[in-house]
């Protein structure tokens, strides 16, 4: 249905998306992971025809869109990581300014609005000030507005920043609810859960490229012959720390306050060898937990870093 | 198209802040500068003017006449018509009844005394000037005006210093006198003759006969209406960079809206607003100062005509802006810029001080800004409401809407340009 090929975009020399190649087939949720800064809302803004890519291309059924983007733009509903909204309007006013735009006929306009805003929850708030709402509401009413022209694809660009975790579930449940109606849906974040939660297919991205993409388990298999354990200490000792690095079999340590992220090979005797460098080195272990392989763990093997770095 | 121009006028609307500057300050200054600044410096101006003047007479014009006659035998009867005319009329006299007329006498206090003493008090600063009537300077006159020979029947004009009011004299005196030629030269041919009436300088501001009074009230109202409205574009553009850094203006691009139906919204909107905010200060000056209480439905005419050519340009210019917001990179650049521009515009155009006191070539420059235009325009218009007087102005704003609006369009982004 939407595919980018080789999808570059260079700023000043410096490539900011790098060859990425991603397709969306219909009713899928396809999600896009990665930091900030790894090149999301750049592949974004192009795939939405806001930015022309230096090279490559984006199609729908197989047409290029680049230099014709009205197509897509018909069925193209885009929810942008800021709230893009008239903060002196109300949420009806912002509704049906952007519902005239985006061409809704008249006189659908009116119920058009009334349904975005039930999906949304924010019927009764509709005559509010977008500047006096929460910013959970807003995102809410941010998302309502890419909804008004009952798009086929629905692109969200980290629609959950900065609101309450009740905001957080309901947007979320909305999101899925819109994609078992048959919405095609692209949603990007760097909270891996959301991702995991929402979609069928992730892309992993870093520094501008898709460094890994596949279902959930396929991307988990990356990780199958591999164990993490995190291990909290009394203190972190340097000492320690060179220790368990030459543990054999251990791939990662990684800090993180009090605690280390041990990534290692399977089957081997990575425990015994812990505890026995912790009496070596008098430094206590207070908890220790074997962890499920998430898609957190597939960035970390990926690119030694988590997502929030 | 219709969506963006509610939208902008909605937004406009719901700013109050905004709404108060744009229309109530602009007739607050109006109403505080015509209260204040006239008793400072206009209505006093009048009463300020206290000149002394030496008038040093040398001449003797009786002998003057004698002489004239004994040499000259008239060569025909005109030249005698112009003698028995200048008798009756004697240039002299008349000049010195004119000095010491109740009208000059109010703001000119004449000293008759000698050629030294008046010189001496010139000098020392004790008298602002002194007119002098050299010896002959009868008979020289008569041999010019009669005979046409050449002669150096001049009058001499000494002042301690140079001033406005010394200056004001010297042009007294010398439209007196070109008065009294053109009288002599029509008496000679037959024609009635009047005696001399010369209007004398009230308060500030000329009074031309057949037109009407321009006052302080005038000029503020003017400049304030002008110059806000043209704050008005820059305020267009300021929300423009609001919309970009709120990426509504992205949202605005990912639909099949026509790209240029966001320019004309924004320029259809600045012209309502700039022109209701023109005729809010003209009328409310009007209501609450009684500033155009004499004009008639005329002057009301070319008033809402040149108004609404002057918001037509200021339209315009916010395209400009509005294009240029839209590609730079940083929005407070865009601001300064557009912020410097009015500065500039309001400046050489007149609206802060009137014209009159820049370098000639800037006051040139002003009268092309659309601002300096509209204030020279209605400037002239409430003194005289001939149509014609609104011809070239009229094309030469038409010439700044077409050319502004032109370059508005090349300059907004394409898709995918914006930055």
């Amino acid at each position: 249905m939407l595919e980018t090929v080789q999808l570059s975009k260079q700023f000043k020399g410096k490539t900011v998306v790098d060859e990425v190649d991603l397709y969306l087939d219909q009713g899928e949720s396809v999600g896009l992971l990665g930091p900030n800064g790894a090149g999301k809302s750049t592949t974004i803004s192009m795939i939405s025809s806001l930015l022309k890519p230096t090279s490559g291309d984006v199609t729908l059924n197989q047409q290029s869109i680049i230099k014709n983007p009205a197509e897509l733009r018909a069925v193209l509903g885009v929810v942008p990581q800021d709230i893009a909204l008239y903060q002196e309007l109300s949420a009806y006013e912002n509704l049906k300014f952007f519902g005239r735009i985006y061409g809704v006929p008249k006189q659908q306009l009116e119920s058009r609005i009334q349904e975005t805003l039930e999906i949304v929850g924010i019927k009764e708030r509709q005559q509010g000030l977008i500047k006096t709402f929460s910013g959970g509401m807003k995102r809410r009413v941010n998302i309502a507005t890419a909804l008004l022209h009952n798009p086929k694809i629905l692109i969200l660009d980290e629609p959950t920043v900065g609101i309450d975790p009740q905001s957080r579930h309901y947007i979320l449940e909305m999101v899925r609810q819109l994609n078992q109606q048959g919405t095609t849906v692209l949603y990007t974040s760097h909270y891996m859960g959301e991702v995991e939660q929402l979609c069928d297919r992730v892309y992993i991205m870093d520094h501008g490229q898709v460094i890994a993409k596949g279902t959930k388990a396929e991307l988990l298999s990356i990780l199958s012959n591999e164990d993490t354990i995190n291990v909290q200490l009394d203190r972190i000792d340097d000492e320690f720390l060179s220790s368990a690095r030459a543990i054999d079999g251990v791939r990662k340590v990684e800090v993180s306050g009090n605690s280390i992220h041990i990534i290692a090979k399977q089957e081997r005797q990575i425990v015994s060898q812990l505890v026995k460098i912790s009496d070596q080195f008098d430094v206590q272990i207070k908890n220790f937990q074997m962890e499920t392989p998430s898609l957190e763990n597939v960035f970390l093997h990926l690119t030694g870093r988590t997502l929030r770095d | 198209m219709w969506a963006f121009l509610t939208k902008d006028l909605l937004l406009f609307w719901r700013d109050r802040k905004e709404v108060a500057v744009i229309i109530l300050l602009p007739i607050v200054l109006v109403v505080l500068l015509s209260l204040v600044v006239p008793g400072m410096f206009g209505e006093e101006t009048s009463e300020s003017y206290d000149l002394d003047l030496a008038l040093v007479v040398e001449d003797q014009q009786d002998q003057g006449f004698e002489r004239f006659q004994e040499e000259v035998e008239p060569s025909n009867d005109q030249s005698q018509q112009m003698i028995d005319q200048l008798q009756a009329m004697p240039p002299v006299d008349g000049l010195v009844a004119y000095l010491n007329s109740p009208e000059l006498a109010e703001w000119v206090t004449v000293n008759q005394m000698d050629l030294d003493q008046a010189q001496t008090q010139v000098d020392e600063g004790e008298l602002d000037a002194a007119l002098i009537i050299p010896e002959h300077y009868t008979y020289q006159l008569l041999n010019e005006m009669v005979l046409d020979e050449p002669s150096e029947a001049t009058l001499q004009f000494q002042a301690s210093g140079q001033s406005q009011e010394v200056d004001m004299l010297r042009q007294m005196i010398q439209r007196y006198l070109d008065q009294i030629n053109l009288q002599y030269a029509v008496a000679s041919s037959g024609s009635q003759v009047d005696s001399a009436n010369d209007n004398l300088p009230e308060g500030g501001v000329e009074n031309v006969e057949g037109q009407s009074m321009f006052s302080m009230e005038h000029y503020f109202t003017f400049s304030m209406a002008a110059l806000f409205t043209l704050f008005l574009a820059a305020t267009v553009a300021t929300r423009t960079g609001i919309e970009k850094r709120e990426q509504t203006f992205n949202r605005i691009a990912l639909t099949n809206a026509p790209p240029l139906y966001y320019l004309m919204g924004k320029t259809i909107s600045t012209f309502i607003l700039a022109w209701l905010q023109m005729m809010f200060v003209l009328v409310g000056a009007h209501l609450i100062l009684g500033v155009f209480t004499e004009e008639g439905p005329t002057f009301w005419v070319g008033l809402i005509v040149m108004a609404t050519l002057y918001a037509l340009a200021i339209a315009a210019i916010s395209s400009i802006m509005t294009s240029t917001m839209l590609r730079v990179k940083n929005n407070d650049t865009g601001d300064g810029i557009f912020m410097a521009v009015v500065m500039v515009l309001g400046v050489i155009g007149g609206n802060f001080v009137p014209i009159n006191v820049l370098p000639n070539w800037l006051q040139q420059i002003g009268e092309l800004t659309p601002n300096g235009l509209i204030l020279a325009t209605l400037t002239e218009w409430v003194q005289d409401q001939t149509y014609s007087l609104l011809v070239m102005p009229t094309v030469i704003l038409v010439a700044i809407i077409v050319t502004a609006l032109s370059i508005g369009i090349a300059v907004y982004p394409k898709r995918g340009e914006q930055s």
